[in-house]
């Protein structure tokens, strides 16, 4: 049986207009205006290891989620939509952990269950964009890594991941275990969860592990990142004067349109 | 002091992609008043070494037997390379490739890593101020890193490729590939067909669509604007999600950064992410239907239409208009 990791975390919603954006007080993060979603990308990678299942039948899922106690929300959230199972990690565990701590205490709580055939994270989060979790827990696994993966297929002993470039798509062919990152194209987007799904997820226990369980010491894990000091958060400003060209009809507009495009240069 | 150290994955000739990255990291070098090396992981000949030395890099690195592109040989050679120049500071593109064997070189070099930045500053006491854009694009991030080794990827398009310097030359070192056997391995590459136009990242005319062209077929009337101004179509992340263009037309925070001189965005509401894409368009011209729309706040021109009423009044008057002017 095929087992694969997915990693989830959740974000303040990152589609809120930037008139509704503020900073907290402290200046170090968002202010918490919007409501709480999963990150994107990793619902992408929850979608594609949905499908990876559905293609080789005998396959469990496992949603896993560094955070807050609301974070729980992802989770029940990726069980609706048919993980197995979901495990809660304690953030408050780990104050101001940065993405090595993050990879090492993912690994720790993977290295607790049943061996991985693959991890998946989403390619970035929503919130800081780092980029890093992915790679660094293959390389605390020593694992191969392949990044922008949009589809999945099992050939014999091996991944055929199908990864987005600069101009097109490979197929990467990867030895098991291994851990990716998921990209969005149309095949991936994730799915609805139906509602006897919700209540099923509604009634599943959802443990949450603690530092201790996972054998973890937090001030051993954090990295070179945390080194980095944060001497500013703050909002670009952007001054454009939009001119908005008027005209009686569709027609004048357009004619209207191309004499400032002429008067730009740019036709 | 710092050593600095770009490393380039050539994708053919030399492109802007590599003289961006030498760029960041000639000026950076230039602060904090050490020298550039230049790292080149694949197969690259005399004439890319040239212009690596045009473009400020003192020095020169090649992997001898390096083949086409595989991570974990290309993220050894890495290593390697940055030992053999004892470099503390190591930039590489934010490509596919790029930011693939990034965050792993970094990790077993017990670096700090921050990609897709978009400032990159040094001093002499050796320290860097780096600027990432965070939350979607809402909000920039500034970070200080003081010592101790660091690993950056800049933002593709943050950065305008500087002077050159033809005739410049440099040592060029040469090391053998590292031995490993790899566990992936890239069986095809299918090139997308995004029709006749440049690549995105090098058009000066893009006409973009987003949720509001409702569906495949419309994509045709950006296709026929394109044509008529030399343009390449692009698209919002919405738009690729639902399958309308292939999802390597995105433009925004995880899809391609683009400069155009004109970038015409069509049923696209300016979402930070998309923005994101298009920070160094010179001019941006929004048609869209809702006047609230943010992305009537980066344009210089807009206007607040149905597109399916203004298309192709505006495909009449700019065949009007060549006429005019040939
Ligand atoms: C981590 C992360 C990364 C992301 N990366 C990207 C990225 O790289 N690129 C990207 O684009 N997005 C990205 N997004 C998504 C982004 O937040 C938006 O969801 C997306 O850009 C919206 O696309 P859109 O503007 O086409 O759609 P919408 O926001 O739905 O806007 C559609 C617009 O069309 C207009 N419209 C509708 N009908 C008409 C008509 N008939 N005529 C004229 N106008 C009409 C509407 O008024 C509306 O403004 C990312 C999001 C996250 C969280």
């Amino acid at each position: 049986m095929l087992h694969l990791v997915v990693c989830l975390k959740q974000i303040l919603d990152p589609e809120i207009p930037p008139a509704d954006f503020k900073l907290d007080p402290s200046a170090q993060r968002a202010a918490p205006t919007a409501s709480l979603v999963a990150s994107i990308f990793d619902e992408n990678a929850l979608e594609i290891a949905l499908q990876l299942r559905e293609k080789v039948g005998d396959a469990r899922i496992t949603a896993i989620s560094l955070g807050p106690p609301s974070a729980v929300d992802v989770l029940r959230k990726a069980l609706s939509m048919r993980a197995d199972d979901a495990i809660l990690i304690r953030e408050e565990d780990f104050p101001g952990i940065d993405a090595h701590g993050c990879a090492r205490v993912l690994a720790a709580a993977i290295r607790k269950l049943p061996p991985a055939d693959l991890i998946l994270c989403g390619r970035e989060t929503g919130d800081w964009h780092g980029g890093l979790v992915a790679a660094f827990l293959a390389a605390e696994f020593d694992r191969p890594y392949t990044n922008f993966v949009a589809g999945i297929t099992k050939e014999g002993d091996h991944f055929h991941l199908r990864r987005q470039t600069e101009d097109g798509w490979e197929i990467v062919r990867s030895a098991a275990p291994a851990v990716i990152t998921v990209t969005n194209d149309d095949h991936n987007l994730p799915r609805i969860p139906k509602v006897k799904d919700n209540m099923m997820a509604f009634r599943k226990q959802i443990p949450a592990w603690t530092a201790s369980d996972l054998g973890l010491v937090p001030a051993s894990v954090a990295g070179p990142n945390s080194k980095l000091e944060q001497s500013r958060l703050y909002v670009p400003v952007v001054d454009r004067k939009c001119e908005i060209i008027t005209g009686d009809n569709a027609e004048a507009k357009a004619r209207q349109l191309v004499e400032r495009l002429a008067a730009l240069q740019v036709i | 002091m710092r050593n600095v150290l770009a490393i380039l994955i050539p994708a053919g000739a030399f492109s802007r992609t590599e003289a961006e990255t030498i760029t960041a990291g000639k000026s950076l070098a230039a602060q904090l008043g050490a020298d550039l090396s230049v790292g080149i992981l694949g197969p690259s000949d005399d004439s890319f070494a040239r212009e690596c030395f045009a473009f400020g890099a003192k020095s020169l690195t090649r992997v001898e037997g390096l083949a086409a592109y595989q991570s974990e040989a290309y993220s050894a050679a890495a290593q390697q390379i940055a030992a053999s120049v004892a470099a503390d500071v190591i930039l590489f593109p934010s490509t596919t490739y790029g930011l693939e064997i990034a965050p792993g070189v970094g990790y077993r070099l017990g670096a700090a890593v921050i990609l897709d930045c978009v400032g990159l500053i040094g001093d002499s006491s050796g320290n860097l101020t780096i600027t990432k854009p965070v939350y979607g694009g809402k909000a920039n991030s500034e970070l200080i890193a003081r010592q101790g080794p660091v690993v950056i990827a800049m933002r593709m398009r943050s950065v305008a490729p500087g002077e050159k310097q033809d005739g410049a030359t440099g040592e060029i070192n040469t090391i053998p590939a590292p031995a490993l056997s790899p566990r992936t391995q890239i069986l095809e590459h299918t090139t997308e067909d995004t029709g006749s136009g440049p690549k995105l990242e090098d058009a000066r005319v893009i006409i973009s669509g987003g949720r509001g062209l409702g569906n495949k077929e419309n994509f045709v009337h950006l296709e026929e604007l394109a044509r008529l101004l030399g343009g390449s179509v692009g698209a919002s992340r919405a738009a690729c999600d639902q399958g309308w263009v292939p999802a390597t037309l995105q433009i925004g925070q995880t899809g391609k950064k683009v400069a155009p001189d004109l970038y015409l965005a069509v049923g696209i509401s300016g979402a930070s992410q998309h923005l994101v894409g298009i920070a160094g368009a010179r001019h941006i011209v929004a048609i869209n239907k809702d006047a609230k729309a943010p992305i009537f706040q980066v344009a210089a021109l807009g206007v607040v239409d149905e597109w399916q009423a203004l298309l192709p009044k505006l495909v009449v008057a700019l065949t009007e208009h060549k006429a005019r002017n040939s």
